[in-house]
């Protein structure tokens, strides 16, 4: 029944990625498809990453109302966007290129993660929370750098500058799609093989040491496969914020039990529904009025409130 | 009170009188006194009662959440105001500041509400995720002022009048601070069920206290010092976090003895700030809020660093 | 006298406490005891006001408490839960100066300097007086703690399990601190306590529940006998009364 769940998920995914593909396009094979070809790679791509840092950083932080976002990688991505923008202008982004851009905004995100992890292993103290907390304050530092960065740059730059700090589907080229898509298959890989040592995790420190799980090497080796798929999803279409939790949740209540192997590629599957879903409602419905961004950010910020605020118990 | 704060602030509010773009002799030519009454003065009262506010406000919020690392920028409280704002610039153009500051104020007591309520209900198992929620529900509500202003075209420049800069100040544009002077003269006549109610709720019934009537009396407090302030000056992190901290960590947390060291500590870290920003880049400005940031959270970053050792 | 009249409670579809109707006499010491679950914390936070009740009522001295300000009945009634988790930097003095503030609001009278010197000389705390409660043991946090109830002067003291992961020594400190309140000052104490030994051995009245209801009510020596202990714990009981008290034991009963 599990498994009947599952694929009927994939059913409906590949139902709207054909409904994607070729709604209204005729039978363009020159140009529109392939167009939407690369935007349904980018989709695929991107919503394989959302879902498995979301699911996986909520194994490690022990706790469902968290999302990789509020580490600062983000925060690192929009102060670099700023940046480039007001050191070298439109001009110089456009000859930068997306690859050049998609390249340097990776290795910063990866650079910050290895930072903190280091810092953090420096002091002593392994714990996801306090990582949290660092996390807490550099998002705040950065992000007031940001605003200040904002402040310098022309109008004409600033409606750029908005344009990369929501999330699209249509920044993707073939070349970053390319190289996304296989720093992701290592990771899932990596993932895979990792299942049964997740679940374990999923239980606390505590009972992790006394099963025999090395807990800190695990939480470490975990982190940086989160930053490396929060890089590559925050490069290729953008900052995400919320979507985790959302689909984290949604993951955790279709697949019926806690074991990764489940809710890992149900979460996968119902990211890129839910993508699908949203970039058809502002190419048809909406008319390009809202970005897709803007709707699931609204939608998945609502629904983090209503779980904070309906939230009982231990969090 | 030790004696030593009080001469570093008294130092710090002489050089912020004297630093500046334009150069102060001795004896003062004529009119360098409109440069001292236009703009000198009333930047440093500014200074002083916002980095008060600020660091009052920081400490009562930490008392009616029972968490040290609240303030008005990790519980949703400036994003509020800055949502409230947002919406008077656009429903009703035409009110004065008094007006902006009515909307922001609403906005900020409003959200606080929603997220003080939202913490009593869950038990976090670490004190950590308190302000990180705090964080994640200031940024819901950022998201809804961007789309707001976005859809408004004023984006650009909300951010502009956002950021901390107190190179605004000028006489006749800041009196609203004034504002503060009650709201600490109120907090410090409240200090002591303030420490009662950071001992919790059952804590406080049994000494006799009202948990909610007083935590929304210190929700109020914190609305209008955080509005009031984010109107004349914009949005300053970090001062209510670190200083009420480290104050506690060498004076403990008995607010009827601590609050006049927090608000002076409070005055004296945001001087420091605004002389570091002045001299930066001189004659140029680096506005308050990036150096509140950089020198907070720097600040901040030690602290939890040196809790581990 | 706090009585208890037909008091119920429910969470939606839950009930926790059915029909209660007993006395707690005044100035003794009041043990309610029972298996978990029974509700007996459930009924001393319905008595500290800490919770609402869905029915019934409860009498202090044959009045209602429901109508009672706040401020006011803190005068009357100081209830201590287990030791908050909070960390405060406070010292022992200042925590304890803090159970006057039902008096006096936070300014400190003579008056209320000598009601925390004996507070703090009643519980032998005097070493501590400057010590950080943050710094100090679990036990002695519990003594700073109660200190500052005992400062609080009221004629009603309630107290929810407050020998939890406290050792044997403290322990004993405080059941006897306990008794001399009551003795030498006459307060009433009420006390939810698990360890039946400590119950039997320090309580005048002991109040039994099991499953939300009432199971005994009534003098020590009435309700602490193996029938009736079998019956609420459902464990085999063997009570052996000595010069130095009863001891009940538990540990190894007899298989059926």
């Amino acid at each position: 029944m599990r498994s009947g769940r599952l694929w009927m998920f994939w059913l409906a995914a590949a139902v709207l990625a054909g409904a994607f593909v070729f709604a209204g396009a005729g039978l363009d094979f020159g140009y529109v498809i392939p167009k939407r070809l690369v935007r349904l790679a980018a989709i695929a791509v991107g919503g394989v990453c959302v879902a498995l840092s979301a699911i996986v950083f909520q194994t490690l932080a022990g706790n469902r109302i968290l999302t990789p976002a509020i580490l600062g990688y983000e925060a690192v991505y929009l102060l670099w966007q700023s940046l480039l923008l007001l050191l070298l202008g439109t001009e110089g982004l456009a000859a930068l290129g997306v690859g050049g851009n998609f390249a340097v905004s990776i290795a910063l995100m990866l650079g910050y993660s290895w930072a903190l992890q280091r810092w953090l292993l420096r002091s002593g103290a392994n714990d996801v929370y306090l990582l949290l907390l660092l996390g807490l304050v550099l998002t705040m530092v950065i992000g007031t750098f940001t605003q200040f960065v904002q402040l310098r740059i022309s109008p004409g730059e600033f409606a750029v500058f908005q344009g990369l700090s929501h999330a699209s589907f249509n920044r993707a080229r073939p070349e970053t799609l390319a190289l996304s898509a296989l720093a992701v298959a290592a990771v899932c890989l990596a993932a895979r093989r990792s299942l049964p040592v997740l679940d374990v995790l999923a239980l606390g420190r505590e009972q992790a040491l006394s099963l025999g799980v090395d807990h800190a090497r695990q939480v470490r080796r975990h982190l940086a496969l989160i930053a490396v798929l929060v890089a590559v999803s925050t490069s290729l279409i953008g900052p995400t914020a919320f979507l985790g939790i959302f689909v984290a949740h949604i993951a955790y209540a279709l697949a019926g039990s806690s074991r990764h192997r489940a809710t890992l590629p149900l979460g996968c599957a119902v990211a890129i529904a839910i993508f699908l879903a949203a970039q058809l409602l502002v190419e048809h419905a909406f008319n390009y009025q809202t970005t897709v961004s803007i709707l699931v950010n609204l939608v998945c910020g609502a629904y983090f409130l209503a779980l904070v605020v309906r939230g009982r118990g231990t969090a | 009170m030790p004696v030593r704060l009080l001469f570093l602030f008294i130092a710090l509010c002489g050089a912020s009188l004297l630093i500046g773009a334009r150069q102060l002799t001795w004896p003062l030519p004529a009119d360098a006194w409109l440069t001292l009454t236009a703009s000198r003065l009333p930047r440093l009262v500014a200074l002083v009662l916002t980095g008060v506010g600020l660091s009052v406000c920081g400490v009562i919020l930490q008392h009616i959440v029972r968490n040290k690392f609240v303030e008005p920028g990790t519980s949703g409280g400036l994003d509020a105001a800055k949502l409230g704002i947002l919406v008077s610039l656009t429903v009703l153009p035409a009110t004065g500041t008094a007006g902006r500051m009515l909307f922001a104020l609403v906005f900020c007591f409003a959200a606080s509400l929603l997220y003080v309520a939202i913490i009593r209900r869950i038990r976090f198992r670490n004190t950590v995720l308190v302000p990180v929620v705090g964080l994640m529900y200031g940024s819901v509500l950022s998201a809804v002022a961007e789309f707001y202003a976005w859809r408004h075209n004023i984006l650009q420049s909300m951010q502009g009048w956002l950021l901390g800069d107190f190179s605004r100040v000028v006489q006749g544009h800041y009196e609203i601070l004034y504002v503060i002077v009650p709201v600490v003269a109120l907090a410090y006549l409240y200090a002591h069920r303030f420490t009662v109610l950071g001992m919790g709720e059952d804590m406080a019934a049994s000494l006799g206290l009202g948990y909610a009537a007083t935590a929304a009396v210190g929700l109020v407090l914190v609305a209008v010092t955080v509005s009031a302030t984010v109107i004349a000056v914009g949005a300053i992190p970090f001062v209510g976090l670190v200083v009420p901290q480290l104050v506690a960590l060498r004076r403990g947390d008995n607010l009827g003895r601590t609050l006049p060291i927090v608000a002076f500590g409070g005055a004296a870290l945001l001087l420091a700030c605004d002389i570091l920003g002045r001299l930066l880049m001189y004659p140029f400005e680096v506005p308050i809020g990036l150096t509140a940031g950089g020198v907070g959270g720097a600040l901040f970053l030690v602290l939890i660093l040196r809790g581990l050792r | 006298m706090i009585t208890v009249r037909n008091l119920h409670k429910a969470y939606g579809a839950k009930t926790v406490l059915s029909g209660i109707s007993t006395a707690f006499p005044a100035r003794r010491i009041t043990s309610l005891i029972g298996p978990n679950g029974a509700g007996k914390s459930t009924l001393l936070m319905l008595m500290a006001r800490l919770l609402p009740p869905s029915g019934g009522e409860v009498l202090l001295g044959g009045r209602s408490v429901a109508g009672i300000r706040t401020g006011e009945y803190a005068r009357h009634v100081a209830t201590l839960r287990q030791s908050p988790g909070f960390s405060m930097r406070l010292t022992v003095e200042e925590l304890v100066a803090f159970g006057r503030f039902p008096h006096s609001r936070g300014v400190l009278t003579p008056e209320d300097r000598r009601a925390i010197d004996e507070a703090i000389a009643f519980l032998a705390l005097e070493p501590l007086r400057g010590a950080c409660i943050d710094e100090i043991s679990g036990g002695q946090r519990q003594m700073a703690f109660l200190a500052m109830t005992i400062a609080q002067q009221t004629p009603v003291l309630l107290l929810d399990e407050p020998l939890n992961n406290l050792d044997m020594k403290h322990a004993v400190q405080i059941m006897r601190a306990l008794r001399r309140l009551c003795d030498e000052q006459g307060r009433t104490v009420v006390l939810v306590i698990h360890d039946i030994n400590f119950a039997a051995n320090y309580s005048d009245h002991i109040v039994a529940l099991k499953g939300g209801a009432l199971h005994a009510s009534g003098p020590t020596g009435e309700v602490v006998t193996e029938a009736r202990l079998r019956d609420l714990y459902g464990l085999d009981f063997e009570i052996v009364r000595g010069a130095r008290g009863c001891l009940c034991n538990y540990f190894n009963p007899r298989d059926n």
